[in-house]
């Protein structure tokens, strides 16, 4: 008994000073922000990069939670959106407001198709071949991607105004401040849907105890099937948002796996690792990229992530806010 | 199951045997010959087709080992192919060592390099380490893409392989020394599994936790299979290295691991004629499609935008891993024993 509570309240020393440190280093990065025009829009453009992948992640994380199942595909999911929002906005020429909503409905097409013809019949098996058959999925999505666009880059058409604005003497440009408003936006109607509608409920309910949800009668394949849908839709509204700044190009795989570090920081089950992890890793990449590459090589920031995800390995696994699981024989 | 009826076994030695009756052997004399004598009856593409095949199967066997035995799944096998195939060329060609010494030297270097990546493995494991994986590869592309010695983007010319003066240069000499070698990693391959560590492996993978409840020490045992795994793949590297005499970053791309995976689940997990199976199979695939189907989807579909039907290729490999994974998840060497099987005790269904 006294051990316990001498242990209690040395989590409790830990957590304080922990909170302490991290206010800390954020008034010393909004500091650095007021001082240095460079670091605001290195802090910016990070902000923005890791709203996007904090989506994309999210969407990893909808389907990990509701069936365990490692959706290794996420980048080539975040491409084809992006393509297929390229079709719709620029070569069918229909305006944001028509093209949009097109392409998410195609995302719960995709998200559907997914977990109905591919999933579905490999419930329950070994979760080697769920990674595999995630991977497989992948690769078949990239070969589509390269048999419908054969083109490697293409624009989409300017989504949100380009007028830059200054603050300071920093000049940031509008569009990452549109994309960090609605990543933000999109993780407010998640947290309402997963709070009060009926679906959300059972979602949350299902990713708890899956055997109990089916025993109180809520139908867990049609929950597998949403959870899919939904991932499907926050990744393509990821992918779209960071095609409208960076342009399309097949280095979106590589984002959607940059998402993985996200996941991993975070950890696998949480939402709000997801949201506070996207972030941490955007800003470092941003970071990186800004002071490390006269440094080190070429290309340090496409690597940062990836860094990130072996330093999360070694040290705390389970990530952030990620539950840690004891197994029994 | 796999003995004809009446043979018995009534020594440890005949349990214990790979290749147990005279058919048995007549058949692998048999196929051994056939393929010691292909250069003979195979045209110089169909060779280099088959060297390719010969070095994909040592490096899918050595990922057979990690995963499909010891249950460690690595999504950074063309990596740790790259480690191979970079340091051989390196020492061959900047320290001017001999080929042998690249070949040996590769291995080691990817198998510590797996080592290194393989670290994380003694605390997480599925998708955890799949994702570590992924990482050790895209960090290795990254080091190999910018480092001045590799070449970076453009690459580097590698001499063609040479033991004591003897240079492997024609299609027929690198078949019979890349076959060879193959053979000899198969044979290795199939043995050290039904060793203690091979054993040792099969407990790991079927349940880590019983398995160190056994007595099995699992840092040691998992860091040897990634050693192992990875040490395959270096000498698949050096083999490739200086049998294709160009290397470039994009040849061992993250598409490159996925379609390892997809190979050993195709061949089937865990059995070790599965990557060889798998292998051809997929390789195979790849020249029907290069050679017969794309040409032909190129002439009749004009309506498409030019280079569309090199998505063909990818979107069927997907196709098929998803396919064997929902139908036949044992992969095709489950089926080829039941094939087995079925013509033994034909025409009586068991």
């Amino acid at each position: 008994m006294e051990g316990m509570t001498k242990k209690a309240r040395l989590k409790k020393i830990l957590k304080y000073t922990l909170w302490t440190l991290l206010g800390v280093v954020i008034a010393f990065f909004v500091f650095l922000c007021v001082v240095n025009a460079d670091f605001l829009q290195f802090t910016i453009t990070g902000l923005s990069v890791g709203m996007v992948y904090a989506l994309i992640a999210l969407g990893f994380v909808l389907v990990w939670k509701a069936s365990s199942v490692a959706n290794l595909a996420l980048g080539q999911i975040v491409l084809i959106s992006s393509w297929f929002s390229y079709t719709m906005l620029a070569q069918a020429g229909l305006p944001a407001y028509i093209g949009l909503p097109i392409v998410v409905l195609f995302a719960l097409f995709l998200g559907w198709v997914i977990e109905r013809f591919a999933l579905r019949p490999l419930i329950a098996q070994p979760i080697l071949s769920l990674i595999a058959v995630t991977l497989g999925i992948g690769y078949f999505l990239e070969g589509l991607i390269t048999f419908i666009w054969p083109l490697s880059t293409a624009g989409l058409p300017e989504l949100f105004p380009k007028e830059v604005i200054h603050i300071g003497s920093a000049v940031i440009s509008q569009e990452y401040l549109w994309v960090i408003g609605i990543c933000l936006l999109v993780f407010i109607a998640l947290t309402v849907f997963f709070r009060y509608h009926r679906m959300g409920i059972a979602m949350r309910a299902t990713a708890d105890d899956q055997t109990a949800v089916q025993a109180c009668g809520i139908p867990v394949t049609r929950v597998f099937s949403t959870s899919w849908m939904f991932a499907c839709v926050v990744a393509a509204i990821g992918g779209v948002l960071i095609s409208s700044i960076g342009g399309i190009t097949h280095g979106l795989v590589e984002t959607g796996l940059k998402a993985f570090s996200v996941v991993i920081l975070g950890g696998l089950d949480s939402f709000i690792g997801a949201i506070v992890a996207g972030p941490i890793i955007g800003l470092a990449e941003t970071y990186g990229g800004g002071y490390l590459t006269t440094y080190l090589w070429a290309g340090v920031r496409d690597i940062i992530p990836f860094v990130i995800i072996i330093i999360v390995m070694v040290i705390k696994p389970f990530g952030l806010f990620g539950e840690e699981r004891i197994e029994r024989i | 199951m796999s003995l004809p009826c009446g043979i018995r076994n009534l020594t440890y030695a005949q349990d214990m045997a790979i290749v147990r009756t005279k058919t048995q052997w007549g058949m692998l004399l048999g196929l051994l010959v056939v393929v010691f004598t292909a250069p003979l009856y195979l045209s110089n593409y169909w060779l280099g087709v088959f060297n390719l095949i010969g070095i994909t199967i040592i490096a899918a066997t050595g990922l057979n080992i990690l995963t499909g035995y010891c249950g460690q799944l690595s999504i950074g096998h063309a990596g740790f192919i790259a480690v191979g195939a970079y340091t051989s060329a390196i020492l061959t060609t900047r320290f001017e060592m001999p080929f042998l010494v690249g070949l040996i030297c590769a291995g080691l270097m990817a198998g510590v390099i797996g080592i290194i990546f393989g670290l994380p493995s003694m605390r997480v494991k599925g998708f955890y380490l799949a994702i570590t994986t992924i990482a050790a590869q895209f960090i290795i592309m990254w080091i190999i893409n910018q480092w001045g010695w590799t070449g970076g983007q453009l690459g580097m010319t590698v001499p063609f392989a040479s033991i004591g003066g003897y240079i492997f240069k024609s299609g027929q000499s690198q078949f019979y020394l890349i076959i060879g070698i193959t053979v000899l990693c198969v044979f290795i391959a199939k043995n050290l599994v039904r060793t203690r560590v091979g054993r040792a492996f099969i407990a790991i993978r079927d349940n880590d936790l019983a398995a160190e409840v056994m007595g099995v020490n699992l840092t040691y045992y998992k860091l040897m299979a990634f050693f192992i795994g990875c040490f395959f793949a270096g000498i698949a590297g050096s083999l490739f290295a200086h049998w294709n005499i160009t290397l470039t970053p994009e040849q061992f791309s993250f598409k490159n691991s996925i379609l390892y995976v997809g190979i050993i689940i195709i061949g089937g997990l865990g059995k070790s004629v599965g990557p060889i199976l798998g292998v051809l199979f997929i390789n195979l695939l790849k020249e029907v499609l290069t050679i017969n189907v794309v040409p032909f989807l190129e002439d009749k579909l004009t309506m498409f935008p030019s280079g569309f039907a090199s998505g063909v290729t990818p979107m069927l490999f997907g196709l098929v891993i998803v396919l064997f994974l929902i139908l036949e998840p044992r992969g095709i060497a489950h089926r080829w024993n039941l094939i087995k099987a079925s013509y033994r005790l034909w025409p009586f269904s068991y």
